[in-house]
C-alpha cells in the first residue's frame, strides 16, 4: 500500500509542477495555453535522450527546461498578435505538432515504440521504496522552490505588471508599458516548469511514448487549476490532489467492478473530466478555493 | 500526371469534409463568438449513429438523416444545458465548456459504440474512367451532399427571417437585442444548424475513411484552420478554404509523408493569423 501511495504522490507532485506553470500563465497573466503538454513532452524527451546518452540527471532537467522555454519563445511572439481564443487554438495546435514530430522522427525518438530504459532518478538506491521516497523528496523540494518563486513573482513589480496585463491590457499600454516582453517571459517560464516536470516524468516512469502526451494531459492540468481555483498556489495543489484521487480512484473502481474493460474505464475517466469541466465552468468558475473578491 | 489528378480529387473530397466541419465552426464563431471545440466530437457521434442505423436498416441515406437529426438534438441540447447559461461570460469560459462537452461526447460514443475501427458497409462499385483518371461514383454523391448542405445553410442564412436575425446577432448582438430579436430563438436555430452540419460532415468523413472515437478530434485542427482561412463567420469561405486545405494536404502527402499532413494545416493557420487575420473572404474587423 505504501509504495502505491508514494507512487501516486510522485505523479501528483509532477502535476503540481505543471499546474504551477499554467497558473503563472493563465491565473496570473491570462494567457490561455492549451498546449501545456507540448512543453511537458519536450522536457520529457530531452531528459530521456540525454539520460540514455549518459548525461547526469540535474543537467538533463536543465537542458529539458531550457529547450521547452526556447520552444515557447516563438509561440510567445505569436501570442502577442492574437486574441485569447485564437491563441488557445494555436497553442493546442502547437502541442499536437510536437506530438506529431516525436511520432514521426523515428531516428531520434523511436516513434510510437517510444524510448525505454531511461535511467531512473536516484537509481543507485535500487528500485524499492527508498528510491521512490528520494524522488518524492526531490520533487517536493522543487515544488516548494517553484511555489516560493511564484510567490516572489506575484509580490514583485513584475507580478503586479502581469496581473495588470491580465485585467486590462489596453490600460497597461496606455500607461506606456509594453505587455509584449512580459507575456513572452511568462510563457517561457511556465514552459520551463513544464519541461522540468517532463524530466521528472521521464526519469521516474523510465519509458515514454508519444501516446502519453495527448492534449488530455493539458486538460487534466486545466481541470486541476479550475477545481482548485485559478491563480492561487494552494488551489493548484488542492486541485491536483483532488484530480489524482479521482484518476487513481477510478483504477480501484475497476477492481470492484471487474467487467469494465480498460478502454471503457478510460472513456469513463474522459467523460467524468469533461462533465466536471462543464459543471465547474457553469456553477463554480472561481474554483473551490478561488479568490472571490478580485475576479 | 493522372496520379496527381487522383490525389487532387481525393484532396477535394477530404477538403469538402474539412469545409463542412469549418462551416459548423465558423457559424458558432461568427454568431455565438467562441471557437467550439466540440465540433469534432459531434462529427464522430454523427458517423457512429449513421453507421449503426445503416447497419440495421441497410440504407446509408436513412443513417445519414438520423445522424443529422441526432446532430440537431445534441447541438440544441448543448445550447440549452450549457451555452445558454454561459451567455455573457468570456469566450474562454465557453471554449473550456465546449472542450468539456467534447470529452463527454467522445466518452459516451466510446462506451456505447466501442473503441474498434469500423467501416461503412457500402456496395463495391466499379470506378468510372475519364481520360485514364479513376472517379468513384460515391465521391460524386458525397460532393453533392456537401454542396446541398452548404446551399441549405446559405438559404437559411439569407432567405429566412431567422437567418436574417442570425446575421443581425452576428453583426452586433447588442443592437440585435434592442431591435427586439430574441437571442434564445436565434441561438437554438444556430445550434440546430451547427449540430446537423457537424453530423453530416462526420458521416461523410466516416464513409471516406474509417470510423473511430478519435476521428472527429483529429479533424478539429484542420477545421479551425479552414474556418480562420476562410474568414470567421463566412460560410462560403469555410468551404473554399476547406477544399484548398484538403487539396494541399493530400497533394503534399507524397512530399512530407502521412503523419505531417496535419502539420500543414497548422502552418497555414499560423500564416493566415499573422498575415491576413480576416481570412480570404472576411472583412477586416479589428484584432484577432
Amino acid at each position: 500500500m505504501l509504495p502505491y501511495f508514494v507512487a501516486i504522490l510522485i505523479i501528483a507532485a509532477i502535476y503540481v509542477l505543471l499546474a504551477l506553470g499554467l497558473n503563472l500563465q493563465f491565473g496570473l497573466t491570462g494567457l490561455i495555453n492549451f498546449g501545456h503538454v507540448g512543453f511537458f513532452c519536450i522536457g520529457a524527451y530531452t531528459a530521456a535522450l540525454l539520460g540514455q546518452a549518459g548525461v547526469p540527471w540535474p543537467l538533463t532537467f536543465l537542458v529539458g527546461a531550457a529547450l521547452a522555454a526556447i520552444a515557447a519563445w516563438p509561440l510567445g511572439l505569436v501570442s502577442l498578435k492574437l486574441k485569447d481564443d485564437y491563441f488557445a487554438i494555436v497553442s493546442l495546435g502547437f502541442s499536437e505538432i510536437v506530438r506529431i514530430i516525436v511520432t514521426s522522427e523515428q531516428w531520434l525518438t523511436k516513434g510510437v515504440q517510444g524510448l525505454t530504459g531511461i535511467p531512473k532518478l536516484m537509481g543507485f538506491l535500487g528500485t524499492g521504496l527508498s528510491q521512490a521516497l528520494a524522488v518524492l523528496g526531490i520533487l517536493v523540494a522543487v515544488n516548494v522552490l517553484a511555489g516560493l518563486a511564484k510567490l516572489r513573482i506575484v509580490r514583485s513589480p513584475f507580478g503586479r505588471m502581469l496581473e495588470a496585463i491580465r485585467d486590462n491590457e489596453e490600460g497597461v499600454k496606455a500607461l506606456g508599458k509594453d505587455p509584449a516582453g512580459f507575456k513572452i517571459q511568462v510563457l517561457m517560464l511556465g514552459a520551463a516548469l513544464a519541461g522540468i516536470a517532463g524530466g521528472f516524468y521521464a526519469h521516474y516512469i523510465g519509458y515514454i511514448v508519444p501516446e502519453q502526451f495527448i492534449p488530455l494531459v493539458t486538460f487534466y492540468v486545466w481541470m486541476a487549476i479550475i477545481i482548485g481555483g485559478v491563480g492561487s498556489i494552494s488551489g493548484a495543489v488542492a486541485g491536483t490532489l483532488i484530480l489524482m484521487v479521482f484518476l487513481e480512484g477510478s483504477r480501484f473502481l475497476r477492481d470492484i467492478v471487474p467487467f469494465v474493460s480498460e478502454v471503457d474505464m478510460a472513456s469513463i475517466r474522459l467523460g467524468a473530466i469533461g462533465l466536471a469541466l462543464v459543471l465547474f465552468i457553469l456553477y463554480r468558475p472561481q474554483g473551490l478555493m478561488g479568490d472571490y473578491s478580485t475576479r | 500526371m493522372s496520379v496527381l489528378v487522383e490525389l487532387f480529387i481525393g484532396g477535394l473530397m477530404s477538403g469538402l469534409v474539412v469545409g463542412l466541419a469549418a462551416l459548423a465552426i465558423t457559424l458558432v464563431f461568427g454568431i455565438a463568438r467562441f471557437p467550439n471545440a466540440a465540433t469534432g466530437d459531434a462529427m464522430t457521434l454523427g458517423a457512429f449513429v449513421a453507421l449503426s442505423v445503416s447497419a440495421i436498416t441497410g440504407s446509408v441515406i436513412i443513417g445519414g438523416l438520423i445522424a443529422a437529426v441526432m446532430g440537431v438534438a445534441v447541438g440544441v441540447g448543448a445550447y440549452v444545458l450549457v451555452f445558454r447559461k454561459l451567455a455573457g461570460r468570456s469566450s474562454v469560459a465557453n471554449l473550456l465548456a465546449s472542450m468539456g462537452i467534447a470529452f463527454f461526447v467522445r466518452a459516451v460514443v466510446g462506451l456505447i459504440f466501442g473503441h474498434q475501427q469500423q467501416v461503412f458497409q457500402l456496395p463495391l462499385v466499379r470506378p468510372w474512367r475519364v481520360f485514364d483518371i479513376r472517379i468513384q461514383p460515391s465521391d460524386l454523391t458525397l460532393a453533392t451532399v456537401a454542396l446541398v448542405t452548404l446551399g441549405a445553410v446559405f438559404l437559411v442564412l439569407h432567405m429566412t427571417p431567422v437567418g436574417r436575425r442570425m446575421r443581425a446577432v452576428a453583426d452586433d448582438p447588442g443592437l440585435a437585442r434592442v431591435s427586439g430579436i430574441s437571442p434564445t430563438r436565434v441561438m437554438i436555430a444556430l445550434w440546430a444548424m451547427t449540430g446537423s452540419v457537424s453530423a453530416i460532415a462526420g458521416v461523410m468523413y466516416g464513409i471516406k475513411t474509417v470510423v473511430t472515437p478519435e476521428m472527429g478530434w483529429d479533424m478539429l485542427l484542420p477545421a479551425f484552420a479552414a474556418a480562420i482561412l476562410g474568414g470567421i463567420g463566412h460560410p462560403v469561405g469555410a468551404i473554399v478554404a476547406g477544399v484548398l486545405l484538403g487539396a494541399l494536404q493530400e497533394m503534399s502527402t507524397p512530399l512530407v509523408g502521412f503523419t505531417y499532413k496535419i502539420a500543414i494545416s497548422f502552418v497555414v493557420l499560423l500564416i493566415v493569423l499573422l498575415v491576413r487575420p480576416q481570412g480570404l473572404l472576411g472583412q477586416a474587423e479589428g484584432a484577432r
